[in-house]
This record gives structure tokens, C-alpha cells and sequence, in this order.
């Protein structure tokens, strides 16, 4: 547990040093409010971009605050899931190339007390700038469009953080199979895709899928309630994150060597 | 005994990196690891520190039946690469929290190590900013950290300058009076001016095990410069208790005698001989004879 608290301790550190607490919120910030200005201002966006002949009436029919909502977790899902791989697919193989994980593993740290420590760091960075990013979106959301009750968001938000956490998973087991960071980002996110649109191309079968969580989300806030789906889809989620971290364990515990 | 090895050995795919070895390491002594590249130094010490798994084999520490013996060793990589945004007092923090060094004396440790590798005046810089030999020196100062019982480098002079080289060289002679010192080199000169104790490695095996003294004892014979006045062929031949004798022009001879005590015979069958003797020079053995004749077995 102290092993675990000094790791987290420097993940933190080095995740402020790097930049990453501040570049990642401000990009996730930048893509959330996008969408409920974008959606406010379409119009006029029209107006100003397309070689309309004169006269053309636009008539765009305003969204419902859910609806903007909705938008917006459908872009974390695609251009969030791309930046979230891309900022973490390497706190292991930088290490790991570098041979600066040999100065960790020469003192007596196991291999679950320092993948936990990645896990929770990565995890505390991506989920507090996606909450700021959609709190940020709710607040522009509530001025431009209809109100949505604070109760709402919070459980979307919930839910589709069941996501980042099977993300971050993922992406740190793939982490400790391959050792360029380019292959690391690439198989995560092709393997992140797959679900996804397996779960869109045979709903029948894939009720438990990950890839669920969006729609989930999407449906708490138009529905305003919590199914009985979403709880067999947030448990099944935690399961497999569980699942791929504790195989990122094994295959961190099975590597040859920790030096260069 | 500190630490006991048996049959310990790596084997990569089909690759055997170490052979089956066994050695000890006795309690404040001083060992080098020499060997030719590739020999499996690195592989036998980072078996020993800990971060690669041996294939076969034990290790053992005196007084510990547990199998992490991390706490108590102290390690140096070949090429240390550091978290480069810390700055040094930073990372031996970091190092020392991490080998469960009691925090009140973390501190203290900390100012002693810095200043005994000295890195004070820069301990607050940013690592990523230093040099080859402060990083080898920063390495240093990580493995004293938490005062392990053995210290293990891997070739901790190689990558410097003759100044960094004779830093670390004089480090490690004070460092030898309290601690257990493991080093593997390619460099003969380094070995012999440090260590009293030897293990040499060839192809993986273990072909060396025992002290400097014995090494040069059993492998050195005793060779003799000689030089006179007149030509000094013809003579040295008739001889029998000399073994080799190898001319280096027509004055001078390098003569290797098969016993010390016989060099008077030598000197009187020259002057019998009517040569007059200018110069008469016992040759030290030098370690790189010994290791030569090791290596060519």
C-alpha cells in the first residue's frame, strides 16, 4: 500500500510536469463546448459558410438540452477515445524503453502495486478532465438551450465513465504485450472500435458490451431513469476491466527483463 | 558468506546467455566480474539485482529466507536512465521512500549521499540537464541510497572520462571498507587497482573463481628483462630451468623462468658466459597476462 501511495504519488508529479493535467482538460473542454455552441450557432455558421442563394430560409429545429448533451458524449466517444489512448499508451513502454522502470523494480515494488499505480493515476486524470469537460458542456447547455437537471448529468456522466475505466484498461494490458507506443495506440483503439460497432451490428448478442455505455447514458437523459440494462451493462464493464487489469498484471509479472 | 549462488543460469529462446553457475560472495569483500563482451556479465548482475529472471538457479542471502532480496541490494544499470523531469534530490526521494527508508533518516541519507557523489550544488536541477558522469554519479548515489549490505554495478567507469573514470574509481575505494562491492568491467587496470576477488566469464560460463593473488600466482609465470653488453644469444638456451626465452633484439631477452628461486643461476651463467649485464628487470605480472591465459583455456 505505501509502494502504492509513493508510485501514485509520482505518476501525479509527472503527469503535471508533463503538461498532460493541462493540456488534456483544455482539449476535452474545447471538444464539449463545441457542440452546444456549434448546435446554438449553425445557422449563422450556414449563413456565413455556404454560397446560399438569397432568400434560402434556414429552419433548423432547436435541440432539446438532452439532445446537445447527448451530442456531446457522442464526440467524447469518438475523438475522446482517440486523445484518452493517445495521452496514456505509453506510461509503460516510455519507462519500460528508457530503462528508468529498472530503478523501480530494483526496490522491492511488485508488479501489482505498480500497474495499480498507473491505473488509478491515469484513470484520476482522464475522468476529473472529462468531468470538468462536460460540466463545462451542462453549464453552456443550460444558457443556450433548456435546462437539464443537474441530477441528469451527473448519472450520464456516471455511467459513461464506466467507459474510460474499461478503457484505461485495455490500454494499459496492450501496454505491457507491445513495446512501441504507436502499435500500443493503434491496437487499443482498433480493439476499442471492434467492440463498438460489434455491439451496434449484433444488439442481440452484445447487451453486456462496453460499447453499450454511451446509449445508456444517452437514454438516462432522455428518459430520465436508470434500466435494468444499464446495471447489467456498467457490471459487466467493471468485470472486464478488472478482467484486462488483472491480465496486465500477469503479463507485467512474465516480463524478461526490467532493464533496457 | 553474504550471498550464495547455485546453478544459477538464463537461457533465452535458444540462446544460452549463462551457463549454470554457482559462486559466493563472501562479507566486505570486493569482487570484479570480468569477461569479454557479450561474456553474460550484465545478465548474471541484473539475475542478481533482482530484475531479470533466471532461468534455473538460487540465490541466496545469508540470514534471509525470503526470495526478494531487494531491499538489500543496492544497483547500478549500465547505462542509467533516470525519470528525466526530476531533479536529482527528487529522484533519490523518490528512491528512498520506495526501499522503505525510515523518513527522518531519508533526509540525512539523502544530504550524505549528495554530497558523497558530489551532486549538492546541483541536487535541484533537473536531471535531464546532466551529463554522462553525473548520471553515473546520481547512480551511484541511488544504490547507497538505503545502505544495502551489496552493492552491484555494471560497469560503472566504462561510458566515462579518464576524470569521471578516477572518481568513481576513488568512490568505490572508500566505499570498500563498509560494503560488499559486486562490479563487472572489460577494464583489467580498473579490476586490479579495487577488488581483491575475481570471476571471470566466457561465453556464459564460469571459467574464473577465486582471489587477484591466486589468479596472478597460477596463471603469471615469472618472466625476467634481460640486457647485457655483448650479444646475448647463445647462452640462454642451454638452460633448462628456463622455459621460453623470446628475444627482443640482439642485447635484450624476455626470459620466463619456471621458479623465482632460480634467477640467480640465470644471472651466473651469464657472467660465466662472459656477458656483461646493464640491466636485469623483474616483470611484473600484470593482471591482463593472467586473464589472457584464463581467457585462452
Amino acid at each position: 500500500m505505501r509502494n502504492f501511495i509513493i508510485l501514485f504519488r509520482k505518476e501525479m508529479k509527472e503527469g503535471a510536469r508533463s503538461g498532460k493535467w493541462v493540456w488534456l482538460p483544455i482539449v476535452l473542454m474545447v471538444i464539449g463546448i463545441s457542440q452546444p455552441l456549434t448546435n446554438f450557432y449553425m445557422p449563422q455558421i450556414l449563413e456565413m459558410a455556404g454560397n446560399l442563394p438569397e432568400g434560402a430560409v434556414i429552419e433548423i429545429p432547436m435541440p432539446s438540452g438532452e439532445e446537445v448533451l447527448i451530442g456531446t458524449l457522442s464526440q467524447y466517444g469518438t475523438i475522446g477515445t482517440l486523445l484518452f489512448v493517445l495521452a496514456m499508451m505509453n506510461v509503460i513502454s516510455h519507462e519500460r524503453q528508457t530503462g528508468a522502470l529498472a530503478f523501480v523494480m530494483m526496490r522491492p515494488v511488485s508488479a501489482f502495486q505498480y500497474m495499480a499505480s498507473k491505473y488509478v493515476a491515469q484513470l484520476c486524470i482522464l475522468l476529473i478532465s472529462l468531468a470538468a469537460s462536460y460540466i463545462l458542456t451542462w453549464y453552456y447547455t443550460n444558457i443556450l438551450f433548456d435546462h437539464v437537471a443537474w441530477t441528469l448529468m451527473l448519472a450520464s456522466l456516471a455511467v459513461y465513465s464506466l467507459w474510460i475505466v474499461f478503457l484505461v484498461a485495455v490500454t494499459l494490458f496492450v501496454g505491457t504485450l507491445l513495446r512501441s507506443s504507436g502499435g500500443i495506440a493503434g491496437v487499443s483503439v482498433v480493439f476499442l472500435s471492434v467492440i463498438s460497432l460489434l455491439t451496434t451490428l449484433l444488439p442481440k448478442y452484445m447487451e453486456w458490451s462496453p460499447g453499450n455505455l454511451r446509449a445508456e447514458a444517452s437514454n438516462i437523459l432522455l428518459e430520465g431513469e436508470w434500466g435494468s440494462s444499464a446495471t447489467l451493462v456498467s457490471l459487466s464493464t467493471l468485470a472486464l476491466s478488472v478482467l484486462f487489469f488483472g491480465l496486465a498484471v500477469y503479463m507485467f509479472k512474465k516480463f524478461e527483463r526490467f532493464g533496457e | 558468506m553474504l550471498v550464495t549462488v547455485k546453478n544459477l543460469s538464463k537461457t533465452y529462446k535458444k540462446h544460452i546467455a549463462v551457463q549454470p553457475m554457482s559462486f559466493s560472495i563472501g562479507k566486505g569483500r570486493c569482487i570484479a566480474l570480468l569477461g569479454p563482451n557479450g561474456a553474460g556479465k550484465t545478465t548474471t548482475l541484473q539475475m542478481l539485482a533482482g530484475l531479470l529472471v533466471p532461468t534455473t538457479g538460487e540465490i541466496e542471502f545469508a540470514g534471509n529466507m525470503d526470495k526478494d532480496h531487494r531491499t538489500q541490494i543496492g544497483f547500478l544499470p549500465q547505462h542509467p536512465s533516470f525519470f528525466n523531469w526530476m531533479s536529482a534530490a527528487e529522484f533519490l526521494q523518490f528512491a528512498g521512500e520506495l526501499s522503505h527508508v525510515p523518513k527522518k533518516q531519508l533526509a540525512r541519507r539523502i544530504e550524505e549521499t549528495l554530497a558523497f557523489v558530489r551532486l549538492e550544488d546541483v541536487k535541484n536541477k533537473k536531471i535531464g540537464g546532466f551529463s554522462g558522469g553525473m548520471k553515473q554519479r546520481l547512480g551511484l548515489a541511488q544504490a547507497l541510497l538505503h545502505e544495502p549490505e551489496l552493492l552491484i554495478l555494471d560497469e560503472p567507469v566504462s561510458a566515462l572520462d579518464p576524470a569521471g573514470r578516477r572518481d568513481i574509481l576513488e568512490l568505490m575505494k572508500q566505499l570498500k571498507s563498509h560494503m560488499t562491492i559486486l562490479f563487472s568491467t572489460h577494464i583489467l587496470h580498473d579490476a586490479e587497482q579495487v577488488c581483491e576477488d575475481i570471476l571471470m566469464l566466457k561465453d556464459g560460463n564460469l571459467i574464473w573463481n577465486g582471489t587477484l593473488a591466486e589468479l596472478k600466482q597460477e596463471n603469471g609465470a615469472l618472466a625476467i628483462k634481460l640486457q647485457t653488453k655483448e650479444p646475448i644469444e647463445g647462452v640462454l638456451e642451454q638452460l633448462d630451468i628456463i622455459e621460453e626465452v623470446e628475444y627482443v633484439d640482439v642485447f635484450t631477452a624476455k626470459v620466463l623462468m619456471r621458479n623465482l628461486a632460480d634467477s640467480n643461476e640465470l644471472v651466473q651463467t651469464l657472467l660465466q658466459h662472459g656477458r656483461t649485464l646493464i640491466h636485469f628487470e623483474w616483470l611484473q605480472d600484470s593482471l591482463e597476462d593472467a586473464y589472457m591465459k584464463v581467457m585462452g583455456k
